[in-house]
């Protein structure tokens, strides 16, 4: 940039030939100007957002006495470098990746197919206001209803209203663990909270879909199950990439929900986020390195997920 | 094949505690093949009419019939109508081909390869064969337009409803398209209604025209009946542009007297008037003729305010010489090769048989202009 301004200064017949061009320097020095403002402030950012993820990283590669003696953020030398801490939280924390996968990728999957239909229905057919409101108006409350408030009546539901222990005792006398019970209460569960969130965002979506190209699809003959199907789900994809990437990271993260239902991290059924509250924590003291390579490990499945969808992420955040 | 009829047609839509009358009590009976134009200003209910046809709202009174049977209650899906609507309304996520069998998928239980080959035979019809594999977006308004006309032409429905299909183009394109319509619309022969507010192309595409204000028929007659013989004063001023010169008369015997100029009339006109005195007097901006001197009792004497020239014709804004009304007050329209200047002194001709004459209160036209001069013959329309 520097060099480009230098040369307009060194020749000036240049500039009397140039069209326009008594104004283009004042205009170089001004975009020099606030384009090296806004590098300062995008740097200034990046080494505010990645100073913890780099000091996580260099601390989980750390041996115990590298963590003492080195810095935070300082990269360990030679003799402290290891990969032992990486492979205690990989070995520690697996059987809960496959656990929580095994609840959070249904849930995330159904709450927003379900979420995507009941907006579809409390949106484009053309029932009369005074039926869809109200029920609009439940979904919205819904998204309120702080979790805490839902402990006690949510370990009452499951387990005397629907104590799926008992109903399900096929399963453990083919030699599956009852523990798995809770992996199911944790689908329903986070299913049924997701749901007016998730409902809402497609609704919006929806309100913005033309309605003159429904109405052309239903003239072709085609019903509502049809629509949905033909027309508005498959133009639903930046949306459910929105959804899918939003409720999974809650999901995933969740730790009240896994508590209450699941409880203990010996259970067979224990999700990771519950294993990972106690790694590296003894009455010794912290193991700094072994709950950094834990987190990021943990971390993992939810940044495949923002690759995965990320660019129908960002078309659907700015439909 | 079959007509459509519809039979005191309302509809009134709930607005909190008020009531709005949108289409008032309509009645249209459509022959077979004919191509209807529904036309008026904004919010006359021409949109809301079509809508109800392809039951896309409900009806509040009356009936729709198609073939003599009721459609009232018959879901839109199964009405057997196409709708081209004005935004085209296209399947951004389909290729053209999908959109266009899209309709005969949905509705039919044709093979695929009977549908494909609709398709492509609709797709030749219109000129676009070159586009079936490419997506809405990567086409232009006008090739949008085409796509929109031929998903509703593959389905061969009973009806086709177009609603304000051409205002999304430029003005070039749509004439051009105004004609191909006609074109298609006279060989495929389905019973058409083609909802516009643009007077020109309810003019030129129309077998008949429905005008229509504040939900109400105006008017259902041929376009040149329309045009020469309104039924009352807001069909008049509908049509045609430059509109109608309009000027508020008193009847006073055999004299018209308006507040800047007065009119002698004849048995031929005095008779049609009965005993109404508060009048309107109307004359079209072709039928007055410009003169250099005053020799008859209907030249008027008046100086020249503004010529538009509009290469073919000229419009010219003519002002009383007697009187300052400080407004235009008269519009005429002259040959484009003829010269006539800001400020010259002209005599505007009003001949008695190219007049009409409404009713003040009730819009009521209660003269028409005569059409038994022979040149009319030749453009009468069958």
């Amino acid at each position: 940039m520097t060099e480009t301004a230098s040369h307009t200064d060194d020749s000036p017949s240049d500039q009397s030939t140039a069209p326009g061009a008594p104004g283009s320097r004042s205009t170089l020095d001004r975009v020099n100007g606030s384009s090296i403002l806004l590098y300062v402030v995008l740097i200034a950012m990046g080494v505010f957002y990645l100073t913890p993820i780099e000091t996580g990283l260099v601390t989980s590669i750390k041996t115990n006495t590298a963590v003492i003696q080195t810095g935070p953020f300082t990269p360990p030398g030679p003799g402290g470098f290891t990969l032992a801490k990486w492979q205690a939280a990989i070995d520690a924390l697996l059987r809960g990746m496959g656990n929580s996968l095994l609840y959070a990728v249904p849930a995330t999957v159904l709450s927003a197919f379900i979420g995507s239909l009941a907006a579809y229905g409390l949106t484009i057919p053309d029932w009369k206001t005074h039926y869809k409101a109200p029920l609009l108006a439940l979904f919205i409350a819904g998204i309120f209803i702080p979790y805490q408030a839902v402990l006690v009546p949510l370990t009452q539901f499951w387990s005397n209203m629907a104590p799926l222990n008992q109903w399900l005792s096929f399963l453990w006398a083919m030699g599956i663990n009852n523990d798995y019970a809770g992996i199911i209460e944790l689908v329903v569960t986070h299913v049924a909270y997701g749901l007016p969130i998730c409902t809402l965002l497609f609704r919006t979506y929806y309100k913005n879909m033309s309605e003159e190209m429904v109405e052309s699809a239903r003239l072709d003959g085609a019903s509502l199950r049809r629509v949905y199907q033909r027309i508005v789900f498959p133009l639903s994809t930046p949306m459910f990439a929105v959804v899918l990437i939003y409720q999974f990271t809650q999901i995933w993260n969740d730790l009240l929900f896994t508590l209450v239902l699941v409880s203990t991290e010996s259970s067979a059924a224990a999700p990771v986020v519950l294993i990972l509250a106690g790694l590296g924590t003894s009455l010794e003291g912290q193991d700094f390195a072994l709950r950094m390579a834990g987190a990021f490990f943990a971390a993992l499945p939810t940044l495949a997920v923002y690759i995965l969808f990320g660019d129908e992420f960002a078309e659907g955040v700015t439909a | 094949m079959a007509d459509l009829e519809l039979d005191d047609v309302t509809k009134v839509f709930q607005d909190d505690s008020d009531e709005i009358v949108a289409v008032d009590s309509l009645s249209l009976d459509i022959d077979d093949g004919e191509f209807v134009v529904v036309v008026g200003p904004s919010g006359c209910g021409k949109s809301t009419t079509l809508r109800m046809i392809a039951g896309l709202e409900s009806v509040s009174a009356g009936e729709i019939r198609l073939g003599g049977h009721v459609l009232n209650d018959v879901k839109s899906q199964d009405r057997d109508i196409a709708m081209v609507f004005q935004s085209y309304a296209l399947y951004p996520h389909m290729s053209v081909r999908g959109n266009m069998s899209f309709g005969l998928e949905e509705s039919t239980d044709l093979p695929g390869d009977e549908i494909a080959k609709r398709v492509e035979e609709t797709a030749d019809l219109l000129d676009i064969p070159e586009l079936l594999d490419r997506r809405p977006g990567e086409l232009s308004g006008g090739q949008q337009q085409r796509v929109a006309l031929g998903r509703a032409i593959v389905r061969d429905p009973e009806v086709f409803l177009m609603d304000e299909p051409l205002s999304n183009l430029d003005a070039k394109l749509r004439a051009q398209m105004r004609t191909e319509l006609q074109r298609l619309q006279d060989d495929l022969d389905t019973t058409t209604i083609y909802v516009t507010h643009d007077q020109t192309e309810a003019m030129t595409m129309g077998d008949r025209i429905a005008i229509l204000d504040g939900g109400e028929l105006q008017q259902l007659a041929t376009p040149l009946e329309c045009y020469h013989e309104p039924n009352n004063q807001f069909v008049a001023g509908f049509l045609g542009e430059p509109s109608m010169n309009f000027f508020d008369v008193e009847r006073d015997g055999d004299t018209l007297v308006a507040e800047t100029f007065e009119y002698e009339l004849t048995d031929a006109v005095t008779s049609d008037l009965g005993d109404a005195t508060d009048l309107v007097l109307g004359i079209r901006p072709e039928d007055i003729r410009l003169v250099a001197e005053a020799t008859e009792s209907h030249d008027y004497e008046t100086v020249v305010d503004v010529v538009e020239p509009m290469g073919d014709e000229n419009t010219v804004y003519l002002q009383f010489a007697d009187v300052d009304t400080g407004g235009h007050s008269l519009v005429a329209t002259t040959s484009g090769l003829r010269q006539v200047g800001s400020g010259d002194q002209i005599v505007a001709r009003i001949p008695e048989e190219t007049i009409h004459v409404f009713d003040r209160d009730t819009g009521v036209a209660l003269h028409n202009r005569s059409l038994e001069s022979e040149d009319l013959v030749e453009f009468s329309p069958e």
